[in-house]
């Protein structure tokens, strides 16, 4: 059995009830759960809340940003104003992300790449908002290709940074990975999460660049580490190819010449499959551009939404 | 885990997507939650878990009749399993226990469907719920034996199980180790040749043979004995399963060696003279009635000798009390050695020493008691 599944019993969207601010709403929408029959804690508790959404901005479009694994909200720092300046900004931490990250996660629901696609289509739907720009960095690319394949009147656009369907090799198809070199990553993620980290992170990062390796340890760090240990799982086992192939929104894909999770063929992949796409790639290295290059970033967004902005 | 239940929900999924001319058919388990586990489905998919709280499936009182899917959420999982677009649904309520929402989910990728058979499908309701509440038994069942052996081996000791049918046994490691044969199940009948050869290779296995031969036959028997194997000795408890040999039988093997032999060492400590080595006062007075009971039984003769030091006072103000010690020492020593093993010789307190003896004949209290004096 899986030692880091909570026993059966645990539920931990429990812990939510423990929190005041959101208590104070719980007992407002009590009240709505007599009209309703609907499940308590689902009225109790809105996806907003509880994966802690920001909105900021003053454009009347809405863009959704939605990290990557071992970051939360704020790798958008860099690339947040820009948007801000343009767009009506929503973004969020990842279920099992961000400084209260446990209490979002659910070790079933997000086992799978859909548990989180179906939060991101809850979240908008509860915020009421159609037609917007998605930019996903990472595992939320395909987060945001499942939420677009099932809900395509919510989505315009989707940018898709340092994007991958499948992360392990197979016949023809290059995803830069061999179970076996996983496994190895698995275990040692599972031994010593720390030591894990302090390997893993300036790799990630692909650059000498101390602060954004300090940064990226942080936000690691902050995860569970039986989750983390989960959502890297449910990460490089996924396979989205098939999802990939039917996205039916225009996205727009960048990643860097030089990235140690997703090599060249996976953008090219990617860009010859998803049925309208473009590929950008960044002469730079690394899988987090959108920290370590935004300017870059930003640069090729303002030329592929050019259309939208104007 | 189950496989008739589970192929038995494959089966009632395929039966079901043919006869509507279905796209997808799931059968789920949805607990009161809406979180759903998705147990079967044809075609088969690799679903994980969702949840349909949201999805309005629930909101609606279910018909015969499908329902256009624009209406509901539906989990992106279940779209993705879809060749195309959904255009219409039917949900199948099968309540069972502790899911009680759950039910089989039948989609369609086209808005209308044709064919005359979807409005039978409830007529399954029944099967699924059923086939569903086997197959969650069974998936526990697995899990509390999945839980019962981590217990099983948490455990320091040995542990034998038989069943109340008297068809089957399982062991833990320990005891797997102790009988030369592999943990896990087991045929009753055989374990019984490792559990015999184990009680014949003890020391004291005449006793253990008498004691349980006695037993044979008697479902509430209780109790616990050691089985002596060489320098290891374990304590045995056996005892019926809920007080009640219809419920099988339990065999706890543990090894008290250590523990017998701090208890050993600390009634030796509790009972001698830590001077002289002889056995003190307190062990006398217990030991000397016992001798008495045995000898009255058995109509003998007990004498009692009280042997002391002459002038010990001045050995000890001459020469100090190191040396009276060792004279203490010397005399216990010799005393011992004109005795008997089986007289008991105490140090009484101070340098007087008491003796107990069984003896023949009276005339024979004097010899041994000159032989005491003489001894030098």
């Amino acid at each position: 059995m899986n030692s880091a599944r909570p026993p059966p019993f645990f539920d931990p969207r429990e812990a939510d009830f423990r929190s005041s601010s959101i208590a104070v709403e719980a007992l407002m929408l009590c009240a709505l759960r007599v009209f309703t029959k609907t499940n308590f804690y689902e009225e109790c508790v809105s996806c907003f809340a509880k994966l802690h959404g920001r909105r900021s901005g003053a454009g009347k479009t809405t863009a959704i940003l939605s990290h990557g694994f071992g970051t939360d909200q704020d790798a958008w720092a860099s690339l947040r104003p820009w948007f801000e300046e343009r767009f009506d900004v929503i973004s969020f931490d990842l279920a099992g992300c961000g400084p209260a990250g446990a209490e979002s996660y659910d070790f079933d629901r997000h086992g799978s790449m859909f548990g989180y696609a179906d939060d991101l289509i809850e979240l908008i739907d509860e915020l009421g908002v159609q037609g917007c720009i998605y930019v996903g960095h990472s595992m939320s690319s395909m987060i945001g290709a499942a939420a677009a394949c099932a809900r395509p009147e919510l989505f315009t656009r989707m940018v898709m940074i340092g994007a991958s369907p499948r992360y392990l090799n197979e016949g023809d198809y290059v995803g830069g990975f061999e179970q076996e070199g996983l496994d190895q990553l698995f275990a040692s993620m599972a031994a010593n999460f720390q030591a894990w980290v302090a390997g893993f992170a300036p790799m990630v990062v692909g650059i000498d660049d101390r602060e954004a390796v300090a940064d990226f340890s942080r936000t690691l760090f902050q995860m569970r580490p039986d989750i983390a240990l989960n959502t890297s799982r449910t990460i490089f086992g996924s396979d989205m190819r098939r999802t990939a192939r039917r996205v039916p929104t225009p996205v727009h894909l960048i990643q860097t010449a030089s990235d140690v999770a997703v090599p060249l063929q996976v953008g090219e992949w990617l860009a010859a499959t998803i049925p309208d796409a473009t590929l950008d790639i960044i002469d730079a290295s690394g899988h987090l551009p959108h920290i370590t290059a935004p300017v870059e970033v930003l640069r090729i967004i303002e030329q592929r939404l050019a259309g939208i902005l104007s | 885990m189950t496989p008739s239940s589970s192929e038995a929900l494959y089966e009632l999924c395929g039966f079901a997507r043919v006869a509507c001319d279905a796209a997808l058919v799931i059968a789920l388990e949805v607990d009161d939650a809406g979180r759903a586990a998705p147990v079967a489905s044809s075609p088969p998919h690799g679903f994980s878990s969702f949840n349909l709280a949201r999805s309005g499936v629930f909101d609606v009182e279910w018909s015969a009749s499908p329902d256009g899917a624009d209406k509901y959420r539906l989990p992106t999982a279940v779209v993705d399993a879809l060749p195309e677009m959904p255009g219409a649904l039917l949900f199948v309520p099968a309540p069972v226990e502790h899911a009680p929402r759950s039910g089989l989910l039948l989609l369609w990728t086209q808005p209308a469907v044709p064919t005359p058979l979807v409005e039978h499908v409830r007529l399954l309701a029944s099967s699924v719920a059923s086939t569903l509440a086997a197959r969650r038994e069974a998936v526990r069942q697995v899990a509390m034996r999945d839980q019962f052996n981590d217990l099983l081996e948490s455990v320091p000791s040995g542990i034998v199980l038989f069943d109340g049918d008297g068809q089957s046994a399982m062991i833990n490691e320990r005891a797997a180790a102790l009988l030369a044969c592999s943990s896990g199940s087991h045929r009753a009948s055989d374990l019984a040749a490792p559990m015999r050869a184990l009680r014949q290779r003890c020391d004291n296995h005449a006793e253990l043979e008498t004691t349980y031969a006695a037993q044979v036959g008697n479902v509430h028997y209780a109790a616990i004995h050691h089985w002596v194997l060489g320098d290891r000795t374990y304590e045995v408890d056996t005892h019926p399963v809920s007080g009640d040999g219809q419920h099988g039988r339990i065999w706890l093997f543990t090894d008290v060696t250590a523990e017998l032999r701090i208890a050993a060492k600390l009634r030796g400590l509790a009972q001698s003279d830590p001077l002289t080595g002889l056995p003190n006062r307190r062990h006398f007075e217990e030991h000397s009635i016992q001798i008495l009971t045995a000898a009255g039984a058995a109509a003998r003769i007990v004498a009692l000798l009280m042997v002391d030091v002459d002038h010990f006072k001045r050995i000890n103000d001459t020469h100090g009390h190191p040396v009276g010690d060792a004279v203490l020492k010397a005399v216990a020593g010799r005393c011992n050695d004109v005795l008997r093993d089986g007289d008991l010789f105490a140090r009484f307190g101070g340098e007087e020493f008491i003796g107990m003896l069984t003896i023949a004949t009276e005339n024979e209290v004097a010899v041994v008691a000159e032989r005491l004096r003489c001894n030098r």
